[in-house]
Protein backbone atom coordinates (compact mmCIF):
# COMPACT_ATOMS: atom_id res chain seq x y z
CA UNK A 1 0.00 0.00 0.00
CA UNK A 2 1.63 3.38 -0.97
CA UNK A 3 -0.24 5.21 1.60
CA UNK A 4 1.47 2.13 4.45
CA UNK A 5 4.60 2.95 2.40
CA UNK A 6 4.55 6.52 2.40
CA UNK A 7 3.65 5.81 6.45
CA UNK A 8 6.62 3.83 6.71
CA UNK A 9 8.85 6.11 4.75
CA UNK A 10 7.67 8.82 7.22
CA UNK A 11 7.95 6.82 10.31
CA UNK A 12 11.42 6.10 9.59
CA UNK A 13 12.20 9.50 8.36
CA UNK A 14 12.61 11.31 11.90
CA UNK A 15 15.94 8.95 12.65
CA UNK A 16 17.57 10.47 9.30
CA UNK A 17 16.11 13.44 9.69
CA UNK A 18 16.60 13.63 13.73
CA UNK A 19 20.75 13.56 12.62
CA UNK A 20 20.45 16.01 9.72
CA UNK A 21 18.35 18.75 11.79
CA UNK A 22 20.88 18.19 14.52
CA UNK A 23 23.62 18.96 12.36
CA UNK A 24 22.06 21.57 11.38
CA UNK A 25 20.65 22.99 14.39
CA UNK A 26 24.11 22.55 15.50
CA UNK A 27 25.77 24.49 12.67
CA UNK A 28 22.95 27.33 13.41
CA UNK A 29 23.45 27.84 17.10
CA UNK A 30 27.06 27.53 16.53
CA UNK A 31 26.86 30.36 13.76
CA UNK A 32 24.73 32.57 16.38
CA UNK A 33 26.72 32.22 19.11
CA UNK A 34 29.85 33.48 17.57
CA UNK A 35 30.98 36.82 16.35
CA UNK A 36 31.58 38.14 13.07
CA UNK A 37 35.24 36.04 13.11
CA UNK A 38 33.43 33.05 14.68
CA UNK A 39 35.59 33.07 17.20
CA UNK A 40 33.49 34.37 20.31
CA UNK A 41 30.33 33.40 21.70
CA UNK A 42 27.05 35.27 22.22
CA UNK A 43 27.18 37.44 24.75
CA UNK A 44 24.31 37.15 27.35
CA UNK A 45 21.40 39.66 27.59
CA UNK A 46 21.27 41.55 30.51
CA UNK A 47 19.10 44.08 29.49
CA UNK A 48 16.01 45.48 31.28
CA UNK A 49 16.08 47.13 34.57
CA UNK A 50 16.26 45.26 37.69
CA UNK A 51 16.85 46.43 41.77
CA UNK A 52 18.35 44.39 44.37
CA UNK A 53 16.01 42.17 46.32
CA UNK A 54 16.46 43.33 50.36
CA UNK A 55 17.77 45.73 52.10
CA UNK A 56 20.80 47.59 51.74
CA UNK A 57 23.51 45.48 54.85
CA UNK A 58 26.15 44.61 52.39
CA UNK A 59 26.48 41.20 54.01
CA UNK A 60 23.03 39.76 54.61
CA UNK A 61 23.80 36.15 55.35
CA UNK A 62 25.84 37.51 58.47
CA UNK A 63 23.79 40.15 60.07
CA UNK A 64 22.93 40.53 63.65
CA UNK A 65 20.07 40.42 64.26
CA UNK A 66 18.70 38.83 61.06
CA UNK A 67 16.19 41.47 60.31
CA UNK A 68 18.73 44.28 61.03
CA UNK A 69 19.06 47.30 58.93
CA UNK A 70 22.34 49.38 58.06
CA UNK A 71 21.77 52.51 59.72
CA UNK A 72 19.78 51.10 62.82
CA UNK A 73 21.73 51.48 66.04
CA UNK A 74 23.70 48.33 66.83
CA UNK A 75 23.02 46.44 63.73
CA UNK A 76 26.13 44.22 62.86
CA UNK A 77 27.77 41.87 59.95
CA UNK A 78 30.49 39.70 60.22
CA UNK A 79 33.24 40.07 57.93
CA UNK A 80 36.50 37.99 58.82
CA UNK A 81 38.32 40.90 60.68
CA UNK A 82 41.34 41.27 62.08
CA UNK A 83 41.24 42.72 65.49
CA UNK A 84 43.08 46.18 64.42
CA UNK A 85 39.89 46.24 61.86
CA UNK A 86 36.98 44.60 64.11
CA UNK A 87 37.88 47.12 66.42
CA UNK A 88 37.22 50.05 63.73
CA UNK A 89 33.97 48.44 63.54
CA UNK A 90 33.21 48.43 66.64
CA UNK A 91 34.16 52.14 67.00
CA UNK A 92 32.03 52.55 63.71
CA UNK A 93 28.94 50.62 65.53
CA UNK A 94 29.35 52.96 68.29
CA UNK A 95 29.15 55.99 66.06
CA UNK A 96 25.78 54.96 64.15
CA UNK A 97 24.61 54.57 67.69
CA UNK A 98 25.55 58.31 68.11
CA UNK A 99 24.06 59.26 65.23
CA UNK A 100 27.57 60.10 63.92
CA UNK A 101 28.54 58.13 61.04
CA UNK A 102 27.70 59.90 58.18
CA UNK A 103 27.00 58.41 54.75
CA UNK A 104 30.05 59.96 53.07
CA UNK A 105 27.82 60.03 49.40
CA UNK A 106 25.52 62.93 51.60
CA UNK A 107 27.98 65.28 49.86
CA UNK A 108 26.79 64.56 46.60
CA UNK A 109 29.37 63.73 44.18
CA UNK A 110 31.36 60.95 46.53
CA UNK A 111 30.75 57.59 44.84
CA UNK A 112 29.92 54.97 46.44
CA UNK A 113 32.76 53.19 45.75
CA UNK A 114 33.52 49.33 44.99
CA UNK A 115 31.97 47.02 47.14
CA UNK A 116 29.44 48.97 47.93
CA UNK A 117 28.64 50.04 44.46
CA UNK A 118 27.04 46.23 44.49
CA UNK A 119 24.86 47.00 47.20
CA UNK A 120 22.39 50.39 46.72
CA UNK A 121 18.78 50.72 46.30
CA UNK A 122 16.80 52.28 43.48
CA UNK A 123 17.62 50.82 39.99
CA UNK A 124 20.73 49.01 37.99
CA UNK A 125 21.47 48.33 34.56
CA UNK A 126 23.86 45.80 33.31
CA UNK A 127 25.29 47.03 30.08
CA UNK A 128 26.66 43.94 28.05
CA UNK A 129 29.16 45.18 25.08
CA UNK A 130 31.73 43.18 23.19
CA UNK A 131 34.58 44.82 25.17
CA UNK A 132 32.71 45.97 28.20
CA UNK A 133 30.22 45.26 30.66
CA UNK A 134 28.84 48.47 32.49
CA UNK A 135 27.25 48.04 35.89
CA UNK A 136 25.13 51.05 36.05
CA UNK A 137 23.70 52.33 39.22
CA UNK A 138 20.78 54.53 39.73
CA UNK A 139 21.55 55.77 42.77
CA UNK A 140 24.80 58.07 43.20
CA UNK A 141 24.67 57.75 39.97
CA UNK A 142 27.59 55.13 40.08
CA UNK A 143 29.35 52.94 37.41
CA UNK A 144 31.65 50.38 37.74
CA UNK A 145 33.59 49.49 34.35
CA UNK A 146 34.42 46.23 33.71
CA UNK A 147 36.63 45.93 30.72
CA UNK A 148 36.42 42.13 29.01
CA UNK A 149 38.43 43.02 25.81
CA UNK A 150 41.25 40.73 26.74
CA UNK A 151 43.46 43.73 28.85
CA UNK A 152 45.55 42.75 31.68
CA UNK A 153 45.53 45.17 35.28
CA UNK A 154 47.37 48.31 34.49
CA UNK A 155 51.09 47.44 36.14
CA UNK A 156 51.22 48.94 39.78
CA UNK A 157 53.29 52.31 38.49
CA UNK A 158 50.42 52.93 36.51
CA UNK A 159 47.76 52.71 39.33
CA UNK A 160 46.78 54.82 41.80
CA UNK A 161 43.85 53.72 44.29
CA UNK A 162 39.95 55.45 43.71
CA UNK A 163 36.51 54.38 44.43
CA UNK A 164 35.71 51.77 42.06
CA UNK A 165 39.26 50.69 41.68
CA UNK A 166 40.32 48.99 38.49
CA UNK A 167 38.11 45.53 37.01
CA UNK A 168 39.33 43.55 34.17
CA UNK A 169 37.05 40.18 33.39
CA UNK A 170 36.94 37.35 31.33
CA UNK A 171 33.56 35.14 30.07
CA UNK A 172 33.38 31.46 31.25
CA UNK A 173 30.09 30.50 29.48
CA UNK A 174 27.45 32.73 30.88
CA UNK A 175 29.38 34.19 34.21
CA UNK A 176 31.67 37.11 33.79
CA UNK A 177 34.01 36.18 36.20
CA UNK A 178 36.32 39.50 36.91
CA UNK A 179 38.87 40.89 39.31
CA UNK A 180 39.30 44.41 40.69
CA UNK A 181 41.92 45.99 42.47
CA UNK A 182 43.83 49.00 42.94
CA UNK A 183 40.61 50.47 45.69
CA UNK A 184 40.75 53.65 47.59
CA UNK A 185 39.51 51.93 50.91
CA UNK A 186 38.58 53.93 53.95
CA UNK A 187 41.12 56.52 55.54
CA UNK A 188 38.81 58.33 57.77
CA UNK A 189 35.56 56.65 57.20
CA UNK A 190 35.34 58.30 53.73
CA UNK A 191 34.87 55.06 51.60
CA UNK A 192 32.11 52.94 53.49
CA UNK A 193 30.79 49.39 52.54
CA UNK A 194 27.49 49.98 54.28
CA UNK A 195 26.04 51.62 57.01
CA UNK A 196 26.40 49.40 59.80
CA UNK A 197 30.07 51.12 59.72
CA UNK A 198 31.92 48.39 57.38
CA UNK A 199 34.75 49.39 55.79
CA UNK A 200 37.49 48.04 54.15
CA UNK A 201 41.42 49.01 53.37
CA UNK A 202 43.41 50.12 50.65
CA UNK A 203 44.85 46.77 50.31
CA UNK A 204 41.19 45.10 49.59
CA UNK A 205 40.62 43.39 46.18
CA UNK A 206 37.95 41.38 45.16
CA UNK A 207 36.74 38.48 42.68
CA UNK A 208 33.36 38.49 41.71
CA UNK A 209 31.50 36.57 39.10
CA UNK A 210 28.31 38.14 37.82
CA UNK A 211 25.73 36.05 35.78
CA UNK A 212 22.29 35.71 35.58
CA UNK A 213 20.89 32.79 37.22
CA UNK A 214 17.33 32.57 36.08
CA UNK A 215 15.13 34.86 33.93
CA UNK A 216 14.13 37.71 36.54
CA UNK A 217 17.53 37.19 38.18
CA UNK A 218 21.21 38.45 38.20
CA UNK A 219 23.67 37.26 40.38
CA UNK A 220 26.62 38.86 41.95
CA UNK A 221 29.25 36.28 44.00
CA UNK A 222 32.01 38.23 45.54
CA UNK A 223 35.28 37.16 47.11
CA UNK A 224 36.71 39.66 48.99
CA UNK A 225 40.45 40.06 49.94
CA UNK A 226 42.34 42.64 51.83
CA UNK A 227 45.87 41.74 53.95
CA UNK A 228 45.11 44.62 55.92
CA UNK A 229 41.65 44.87 57.31
CA UNK A 230 40.92 40.65 56.66
CA UNK A 231 42.11 37.13 58.45
CA UNK A 232 40.68 35.20 55.20
CA UNK A 233 38.25 35.71 52.72
CA UNK A 234 34.90 37.19 52.77
CA UNK A 235 31.92 36.25 50.06
CA UNK A 236 29.04 38.57 50.02
CA UNK A 237 26.41 37.11 47.34
CA UNK A 238 24.06 40.01 46.05
CA UNK A 239 20.58 38.96 43.85
CA UNK A 240 18.93 41.80 41.56
CA UNK A 241 15.63 41.46 40.45
CA UNK A 242 14.07 42.06 37.08
CA UNK A 243 11.72 45.30 37.33
CA UNK A 244 8.38 44.98 34.85
CA UNK A 245 9.02 45.86 30.92
CA UNK A 246 9.16 49.23 30.46
CA UNK A 247 10.64 50.12 33.74
CA UNK A 248 12.93 53.31 33.39
CA UNK A 249 15.75 54.47 35.26
CA UNK A 250 16.45 58.11 35.52
CA UNK A 251 18.79 61.02 36.17
CA UNK A 252 19.61 61.21 39.69
CA UNK A 253 21.13 64.32 40.85
CA UNK A 254 22.11 64.32 43.82
CA UNK A 255 23.42 67.90 44.34
CA UNK A 256 19.69 69.00 42.70
CA UNK A 257 18.46 69.99 46.59
CA UNK A 258 20.47 68.62 48.95
CA UNK A 259 19.06 69.31 51.95
CA UNK A 260 21.18 66.71 54.02
CA UNK A 261 24.42 68.42 54.78
CA UNK A 262 27.19 67.05 57.45
CA UNK A 263 28.42 69.13 59.94
CA UNK A 264 31.72 68.96 61.34
CA UNK A 265 30.65 66.60 64.16
CA UNK A 266 29.58 64.06 61.79
CA UNK A 267 26.45 64.68 62.49
CA UNK A 268 23.81 64.82 59.04
CA UNK A 269 21.58 67.70 59.46
CA UNK A 270 18.25 68.45 58.14
CA UNK A 271 17.55 72.08 56.18
CA UNK A 272 14.47 73.96 55.93
CA UNK A 273 12.91 75.39 52.89
CA UNK A 274 14.94 78.35 53.25
CA UNK A 275 18.51 76.05 53.24
CA UNK A 276 19.23 76.75 57.40
CA UNK A 277 19.08 73.64 59.70
CA UNK A 278 15.97 73.05 61.60
CA UNK A 279 17.69 71.03 63.85
CA UNK A 280 18.20 71.76 67.50
CA UNK B 1 -16.02 49.77 65.40
CA UNK B 2 -14.79 52.33 62.89
CA UNK B 3 -12.52 53.51 65.62
CA UNK B 4 -11.19 50.10 66.47
CA UNK B 5 -10.73 49.42 62.43
CA UNK B 6 -8.98 53.11 62.49
CA UNK B 7 -6.29 51.92 65.33
CA UNK B 8 -6.00 48.83 63.55
CA UNK B 9 -5.03 50.58 60.75
CA UNK B 10 -2.57 53.21 62.29
CA UNK B 11 -0.84 49.80 63.97
CA UNK B 12 -0.49 48.31 60.93
CA UNK B 13 1.20 51.50 59.50
CA UNK B 14 3.37 51.70 62.25
CA UNK B 15 4.75 48.01 62.17
CA UNK B 16 5.03 48.25 58.99
CA UNK B 17 6.80 52.10 58.60
CA UNK B 18 9.07 50.00 61.54
CA UNK B 19 9.80 47.08 59.45
CA UNK B 20 10.53 48.99 56.64
CA UNK B 21 13.06 51.51 58.70
CA UNK B 22 15.13 54.31 57.28
CA UNK B 23 15.60 52.44 53.81
CA UNK B 24 13.61 54.95 52.11
CA UNK B 25 16.42 57.14 52.62
CA UNK B 26 18.87 56.28 50.18
CA UNK B 27 21.44 59.35 50.15
CA UNK B 28 22.12 60.21 53.52
CA UNK B 29 21.81 58.50 57.54
CA UNK B 30 17.92 58.23 59.17
CA UNK B 31 19.47 59.16 62.38
CA UNK B 32 18.01 62.14 62.95
CA UNK B 33 14.34 60.51 62.79
CA UNK B 34 12.99 58.93 65.23
CA UNK B 35 11.43 55.08 63.38
CA UNK B 36 9.78 53.82 66.69
CA UNK B 37 7.34 56.80 66.54
CA UNK B 38 4.63 57.16 63.94
CA UNK B 39 2.64 61.39 64.04
CA UNK B 40 -0.43 61.57 62.52
CA UNK B 41 -2.12 65.04 61.81
CA UNK B 42 -4.43 67.31 59.48
CA UNK B 43 -2.27 69.80 57.13
CA UNK B 44 -2.42 71.89 54.11
CA UNK B 45 0.36 71.15 51.98
CA UNK B 46 2.49 74.52 50.87
CA UNK B 47 4.78 72.36 48.33
CA UNK B 48 6.02 69.03 47.12
CA UNK B 49 10.03 69.77 46.57
CA UNK B 50 9.77 67.01 43.69
CA UNK B 51 14.08 66.86 43.67
CA UNK B 52 16.81 64.73 43.97
CA UNK B 53 17.92 62.76 46.39
CA UNK B 54 14.87 63.11 48.04
CA UNK B 55 11.43 64.58 47.58
CA UNK B 56 10.04 67.22 50.44
CA UNK B 57 6.75 67.67 51.73
CA UNK B 58 6.32 71.33 52.52
CA UNK B 59 2.99 71.22 54.53
CA UNK B 60 1.46 73.72 57.26
CA UNK B 61 0.06 72.63 60.68
CA UNK B 62 -2.50 74.65 62.11
CA UNK B 63 -2.09 74.05 65.86
CA UNK B 64 -5.24 76.37 67.81
CA UNK B 65 -4.48 78.92 65.49
CA UNK B 66 -0.43 78.76 65.45
CA UNK B 67 0.72 77.93 61.88
CA UNK B 68 3.97 76.64 61.60
CA UNK B 69 6.05 75.09 58.18
CA UNK B 70 6.86 71.28 58.69
CA UNK B 71 9.26 69.81 55.98
CA UNK B 72 8.73 65.79 55.37
CA UNK B 73 11.52 64.05 53.44
CA UNK B 74 10.35 61.01 51.34
CA UNK B 75 12.74 58.71 48.53
CA UNK B 76 13.99 59.86 45.18
CA UNK B 77 11.61 61.24 42.71
CA UNK B 78 13.21 58.22 40.66
CA UNK B 79 11.61 55.35 43.06
CA UNK B 80 8.47 57.32 43.90
CA UNK B 81 7.44 57.80 40.38
CA UNK B 82 7.98 53.86 39.90
CA UNK B 83 5.58 53.80 43.03
CA UNK B 84 2.86 56.10 41.27
CA UNK B 85 4.01 59.36 42.74
CA UNK B 86 4.06 62.20 40.06
CA UNK B 87 5.11 65.13 40.60
CA UNK B 88 2.10 66.60 40.60
CA UNK B 89 0.49 64.18 43.08
CA UNK B 90 0.53 67.03 46.27
CA UNK B 91 -0.54 70.12 44.99
CA UNK B 92 -0.45 73.90 47.12
CA UNK B 93 -3.50 73.48 48.94
CA UNK B 94 -4.56 70.38 49.18
CA UNK B 95 -5.69 69.47 52.64
CA UNK B 96 -3.92 66.02 54.09
CA UNK B 97 -3.62 63.54 56.91
CA UNK B 98 -0.04 62.67 57.16
CA UNK B 99 1.93 60.20 58.66
CA UNK B 100 5.22 60.90 59.41
CA UNK B 101 7.98 59.35 61.58
CA UNK B 102 9.41 62.72 63.62
CA UNK B 103 12.30 64.17 64.19
CA UNK B 104 14.06 62.65 67.78
CA UNK B 105 14.67 66.66 68.43
CA UNK B 106 11.75 67.26 68.25
CA UNK B 107 12.17 70.24 64.99
CA UNK B 108 9.73 70.86 62.48
CA UNK B 109 10.73 67.68 60.15
CA UNK B 110 9.82 64.18 59.81
CA UNK B 111 10.14 60.68 57.38
CA UNK B 112 6.97 60.77 55.04
CA UNK B 113 5.57 57.65 55.62
CA UNK B 114 1.89 58.14 53.99
CA UNK B 115 -1.03 60.90 53.23
CA UNK B 116 -4.22 60.51 53.01
CA UNK B 117 -6.54 62.96 51.00
CA UNK B 118 -9.25 64.84 52.36
CA UNK B 119 -11.01 65.40 49.08
CA UNK B 120 -11.45 62.31 47.97
CA UNK B 121 -10.21 59.67 50.28
CA UNK B 122 -6.57 58.47 48.14
CA UNK B 123 -3.98 57.46 49.95
CA UNK B 124 -0.40 57.76 48.91
CA UNK B 125 2.44 56.06 50.38
CA UNK B 126 1.94 53.65 52.94
CA UNK B 127 -1.37 53.89 54.50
Amino acid sequence: MIIGSEVKSVTRLPSVASVIAGAALFCVVATIGADAQGTRPALPDWSGIWAMQGPTVFDRASVQPPTGRAGEPGVREAPPYTDEWEAKYRTNIDLVRQGKFPDPVSTCGTPHGFPRIMNVPDVYEFAVTPAAVYVIAENGPNVLRIYTDGRKHPASEDLWPTYNGASVGQWEGDTLVFSTISLKGSKDNDVIVDRTGLVLSDASRATTRLRRVDENTIEAQMVIEDAKALKGQWRVTKRYVKQPAGTWAWDYACAENNRNPIDPSGKTLTLGPDGKPLDK
Amino acid sequence: MERIVKRLNLALAIAFAISLGPSVLAHHSAAMFDDAKVVEKKVTVKELQWTNPHVWLQVVIDENGKKTEWSLEGGSPNTLSRQGWRASTFKAGDVVTVRFNPMKDGSAAGQFIGAKFEADGKTIGRW
